[in-house]
């Protein structure tokens, strides 16, 4: 379906402005590669990211309007990021027709392209919704990550100009980039919670020792009975122990709270 | 060398006696220490956790002085494996003696004392804090190669995550049991912290320091003050 050097290539393709032209695009390329270095940033956000890489996509690829949509825990795809609102409505379709580019690029894991003749065969659904919103040539890469597919990104057209294979490999390349951000991120991310566990878990151990330490002196009773005291309340008030125990630690609660009866007052 | 090629070299050595599988992760980490004090000429090497600046416990060590950096900085209650653990950076001190005057002139001394004369102190990071250092000590002074400390820098990333992802694998009863016992030796010191702040009225942060201060002056260590203040021996408001 792609033709190199169509009828609306230019004739002089090594003039001056193509030269400019490679250096723009180079220096987007650029850009993109260095927004990857800031997933390792503290304040990294993963739809800002994909936000960026589709603007970054249409002016590298030479579209109109770009997204990027990804799977879900179900393997169902859902819209990300878009370059605009007018794509963001007509992804929307797409999912919502369940047919069209990004859905066929994520199902077969291949790349794909497709006019608006062949939308219309192959999308009957969609094809209307995407000339409706003036786009004419589309085509959609597969976000892999090694063997996996976990999702596409987008790129339409408003004239007829196929993507040629030198377009089609760098919108590959862009979405290997948003790939790659992504497994970072979610590397990142897991390691954050786990460790956040291993330091609630290591914490807790502390103040539960101080809060009886605590329950000792003020109650005048030794560990022992304190733990039990601290344990037989959490269990009575249906609380977390280590949070009991912060509280008494970080005096929330008076020790002598705990062995005061209901109607004692507090 | 890249990351990755370092990291499989390092992997493989780690793991090369093992006929079946790859070693529990508990077993990792040992073995990583000897690694370190192997390949990079240590006195010691030792996997810290930490927990706030209050906790912190060993969990593989090799070397003889494994132990005796983590011990001394948390009975000061500075040193460079605090500041790694609170600020993220690698801290590297090829010559204690010259930091005598320095940053951290108690602990300088206190490990000179002992025979440790140089300290390198790695991060386990994890976005956005840490869970601990990798500490590296020689009874010599000099730099780690940039060899080595690249070396020491994949070893911690190798531990850090040997122990995030398998401290709740059920299969890993030695990791899980190194864990149980994270801290187990602190634990009269948190509950001497927790007496004290009730006698003085004050914070636990402020009881801990007042019990390090008292531990420091009187010089005993704070695990027999704390032994004396649970035991009711001691006071500190009297």
């Amino acid at each position: 379906m792609s033709e190199l050097g169509g009828p609306s290539a230019r004739p002089d393709d090594s003039g001056p402005d193509s030269r400019r032209d490679d250096a723009a695009r180079d220096s987007v390329l650029a850009r993109a590669f260095v927004r990857l270095a800031d997933t390792l940033a503290s304040d990294f956000d993963v739809v800002d990211f994909l936000q960026s890489l589709s603007a970054d996509s249409v002016e590298i690829v030479g579209a109109e309007a770009a997204g990027v949509m990804l799977a879900d825990a179900r393997g169902g795809l859902r819209l990300i990021a878009s370059s605009d609102e007018r794509m963001r409505l007509l992804e929307l379709f797409e999912l919502q027709g369940a047919q069209g580019p990004c859905l066929d690029a994520f199902s077969s894991g291949q790349a794909v392209q497709a006019n608006a003749a062949d939308s219309r065969s192959r999308w009957p659904v969609f094809a209307p919704h995407a000339a409706d919103a003036g786009f004419q040539m589309m085509c959609a890469v597969p976000l892999r990550i090694r063997t996996d597919v976990i999702g596409a990104l987008n790129l339409f057209r408003g004239t007829d100009t196929p993507f040629t294979g030198a377009e089609m490999d760098l919108a590959q390349a862009m979405a290997e980039v948003a790939a790659i951000g992504l497994t970072q991120e979610r590397a990142l991310r897991e390691r954050s919670l786990l460790a956040g566990q291993l330091q609630v878990a290591l914490n807790s151990r502390v103040v539960i020792e101080q809060a009886k330490g605590m329950l000792a002196e003020y109650l005048h009773m030794t560990m022992d009975q304190a733990f039990t005291l601290l344990r037989t309340y959490a269990r009575d008030h249906n609380r977390k122990l280590s949070e009991l125990a912060g509280d008494i630690a970080g005096r929330k609660i008076s020790s002598a709270a705990l062995i005061q009866r209901p109607g004692q007052g507090r | 060398m890249d990351d990755g090629g370092r990291r499989a070299r390092i992997m493989a050595a780690v793991t090369k006696h093992d006929a079946g599988g790859a070693a529990d992760a508990g077993e990792l980490i040992q073995r990583l220490c000897w690694f370190a004090v192997n390949e990079m000429a240590l006195s010691g090497c030792a996997l810290v956790l930490m927990s706030g600046a209050d906790s912190s416990s060993m969990l593989a060590g090799a070397g003889r002085h494994a132990q005796t950096v983590t011990g001394l900085q948390m009975e000061l209650g500075e040193g460079p494996c605090l500041q790694a653990y609170n600020s993220g950076v690698p801290v590297l001190l090829p010559d204690l003696s010259a930091e005598n005057a320095n940053r951290w002139p108690t602990f300088a001394a206190a490990a000179l004392a002992v025979g440790v004369h140089a300290e390198f102190s790695l991060p386990l990071s994890v976005r956005p804090g840490g869970i601990g250092t990798l500490d590296l000590c020689r009874d010599t002074p000099g730099m780690l190669s940039g060899e080595q400390l690249a070396d020491a820098m994949v070893a911690a990333d190798i531990a850090r995550d040997a122990v995030l992802y398998q401290q709740y694998v059920p299969g890993d009863p030695d990791l899980a049991g190194l864990l149980a016992t994270v801290g187990t030796d602190r634990i009269v010191v948190h509950q001497a912290t927790g007496m004290i702040a009730a006698q003085l009225d004050e914070t636990t942060s402020n009881a801990l320091a007042r019990l390090r201060a008292a531990a420091f002056a009187s010089g005993r260590s704070m695990y027999d003050l704390a032994q004396d203040v649970v035991q009711r021996r001691i006071r500190f408001d009297e």
